[in-house]
């Protein structure tokens, strides 16, 4: 009997390893098969692609930590790639009539916080499910962007904007160090403060943060104005990445910000969504992505194997659970 | 002062109460002004007509969304029942019919795939179609070699007037879905299935203590939502004589925002099956006016978007303020 309680917890530890256990046995088989895969240069080119997702994610994770995580009726903002995307279209298209860089960005940055904020009124206020508001607000966001850069790719060559890219310090990318501080800011300001627990408080169990004193709904809407300005900083990133804005990034960026964030519960003791875990998920599936390019695998079957994989991890993570 | 108060307190109350219906005929109205051609009969029934595929959507996406799940891979049971009702015609020589049904049965394939994860694996709906959308995106570009379309051009006079043709003057397309739209009804508000199906999304614990046989009815629903789908891939590819990979991802947001909708005007919150054609035909009705007033594309995209966003805003509003 006492050896039956004490297997239990051994059995559900070995289970609850295995969606990681797979992700590292993917990379190791992708490693043996293309020989430049592990490279400090290759790595860094790994690192350099997340970046984008990574910021969404780190916002994503605050909206889902501060709303609870089942998907449909809990927190959730889909419209962080649209917001992002809003970013780089103003920033592009007022750097191509000539403004300066920092009116560009105080432009970009007021309407990206417009999105935070309706995102927050639509979801306290009129009380509207996160889900259905950040979809529809998605589709509008994207809607505006288009008219504002008329639907067309616009080049950028501001060397402030290309530096995230191109400047190193200490052989270490500039983006990378820019984007590891918003990373670790972020995790401090979710684990380490009396806002961020409270924020946490107010996702695992509304009405009992509710019965202690804390004000739930400005928390969440606090969480929703993180993740537009997460979106607003993945703007300049994605301007970088692509050397400027061009139409229909939104897409992409909001499918791999949900598969890297809910990925990553997978990867948590507890399966739930964490920081680290959306971080680690962003950057193994863009490993992922990268290597099988690297092994010469078609990229038609590269939406095969992201699908498969998160069928693998979440089948295992549902039945670590269930062996709980 | 303060009857003034009260007054103006009750004509809030009125707008919100009818709002939905206020918002429909204010755009109604402006629409007709703008341009008399609206009101003609002809483009009365192009906007039905033009709502056909996405009505045909939203009601497979009703009944999951009834369940209390969400499928994201609603377009791919589309794209499916295209490319085996085009391929079983092009290249098997099929007659129209037996083509139809394989389009249905290859639209079945996604449902029951849907099913095996959500039910067998017991993973969330939403990641459970999410992967099934990047594994159905990745094995049609795989078979169509990177996502090229595949054209038929001596499909069967009968299978192009599942686009084309007429019944008593009413377009096919109308005529299919307003008869899926019916069985719907029945069957969802009607029936005593249709209470089971309500039960199991309302309170599910309640629904596996009542009896009611939860995993069959969901493996049933997932496979009836994929198969309406299919129907719908059918008259698309009936009307342009070709399968065009990927396509059906283009219904998803609209079919999304109309069951929302139609959940928003009911009392309880609940998808239906009535609510579900409002919110199509609303959604018909503002792309079809906004073409006519002749705006630019991405104008019209963006305004379409905005108009969405408030729509929901408001019938959520009018829901709560029915209920409170």
């Amino acid at each position: 009997m006492q050896a039956d309680v004490r297997g239990g917890p051994r059995l559900s530890e070995i289970v609850g390893f295995l969606p990681l256990v797979i992700f590292v046995g993917v990379l190791v088989y992708i490693s043996l098969n293309a020989p430049n895969f592990v490279t400090v240069r290759n790595l860094e080119l790994v690192l350099m692609q997340s970046l984008p997702v990574v910021l969404v994610c780190v916002g994503l994770a605050a909206v889902v930590m501060a709303g609870g995580d089942d998907v449909v009726s809990g927190g959730i903002d889909l419209s962080i790639p649209a917001t992002a995307v809003l970013s780089a279209g103003i920033t592009a298209q007022m750097l191509s009539l000539d403004y300066s860089l920092l009116s560009c960005a105080l432009a970009a940055l007021l309407a990206c916080l417009v999105v935070g904020v309706i995102n927050a009124l639509l979801v306290t206020r009129v009380g509207m499910t996160p889900l259905l508001t950040t979809l529809a607000m998605f589709v509008a966001v994207v809607g505006v962007n288009n008219v504002i850069t008329s639907s067309r790719r616009i080049n950028v060559d501001h060397p402030w904007i290309i530096a995230l890219r191109g400047t190193e310090i200490g052989s270490i990318p500039l983006g990378i160090i820019l984007v590891a501080a918003i990373v670790i800011i972020g995790y401090f300001a979710m684990h380490h403060t009396r806002w961020g627990l409270n924020l946490q408080a107010a996702g695992g169990s509304k009405d009992a943060a509710e019965i202690s004193g804390i004000g739930v709904n400005l928390l969440i809407s606090h969480s929703f104005v993180v993740a537009a300005l997460t979106g607003y900083v993945c703007g300049f990133f994605l301007l970088a990445r692509g050397s400027g804005s061009s139409p229909g990034v939104q897409d992409n960026l909001m499918l791999e910000m949900v598969l890297a964030t809910f990925l990553g519960a997978a990867f948590s003791p507890r399966r739930v969504v964490t920081m680290w875990g959306a971080v680690l998920g962003a950057v193994l599936v863009a490993a992922i992505s990268i290597g099988f390019k690297s092994m010469g695998v078609n990229v038609f079957w590269t939406g095969l194997i992201k699908g498969s994989l998160i069928v693998v991890v979440v089948a295992f993570s549902a039945i670590s659970q269930r062996v709980r | 002062m303060s009857s003034s108060a009260t007054r103006q307190n009750h004509l809030v109350q009125i707008f919100l109460r009818f709002g939905f219906l206020i918002v429909f005929a204010v755009f109604f109205v402006l629409f007709a002004v703008w341009n008399p051609v609206f009101l003609q009969g002809g483009n009365l029934l192009n906007i039905v007509e033009g709502s056909a595929i996405l009505l045909i959507m939203a009601l497979g996406l009703t009944l999951i969304v009834a369940t209390g799940g969400i499928d994201l891979s609603i377009g791919i049971a589309l794209d499916f029942g295209a490319a085996f009702a085009v391929v079983a015609m092009s290249s098997y020589g099929l007659d129209w019919f037996s083509a139809a049904c394989a389009g249905i049965i290859g639209g079945s394939l996604v449902g029951l795939f849907n099913a095996l994860l959500v039910v067998g694996l017991r993973i969330s709906p939403f990641l459970a179609t999410l992967s099934t959308f990047f594994i159905g995106s990745s094995v049609q570009r795989i078979f169509t070699n990177g996502g090229g379309p595949i054209s038929y051009r001596r499909m069967p006079e009968e299978f192009r007037n599942l686009a084309l043709g007429d019944v008593l003057g009413v377009p096919t397309e109308a005529v299919i879905a307003t008869v899926l739209a019916l069985i719907y009804f029945l069957v969802l508000e009607r029936s005593i299935w249709g209470r089971q199906i309500h039960a199991i999304g309302m309170q599910r614990s309640a629904a596996i203590v009542a009896g009611i046989r939860v995993n069959r009815i969901l493996i049933l629903c997932f496979v009836c939502a994929a198969m309406t789908c299919a129907v719908g891939g059918l008259i698309a590819a009936a009307n342009i004589r070709m399968f065009t990979p990927l396509s059906g991802f283009s219904y998803l947001l609209d079919a999304i925002a109309a069951v929302f909708i139609g959940a928003a005007l009911h009392p309880r919150g609940r998808p239906n099956v009535l609510g579900t054609v409002a919110g199509v035909l609303f959604l018909g009705m503002i792309a079809n006016g906004l073409n006519l007033m002749g705006l630019n594309f991405n104008t019209k995209d963006a305004l379409q978007g905005i108009i969405l966003v408030s729509a929901l805003a408001l019938a959520v509003a009018q829901r709560r303020a029915r209920s409170s």
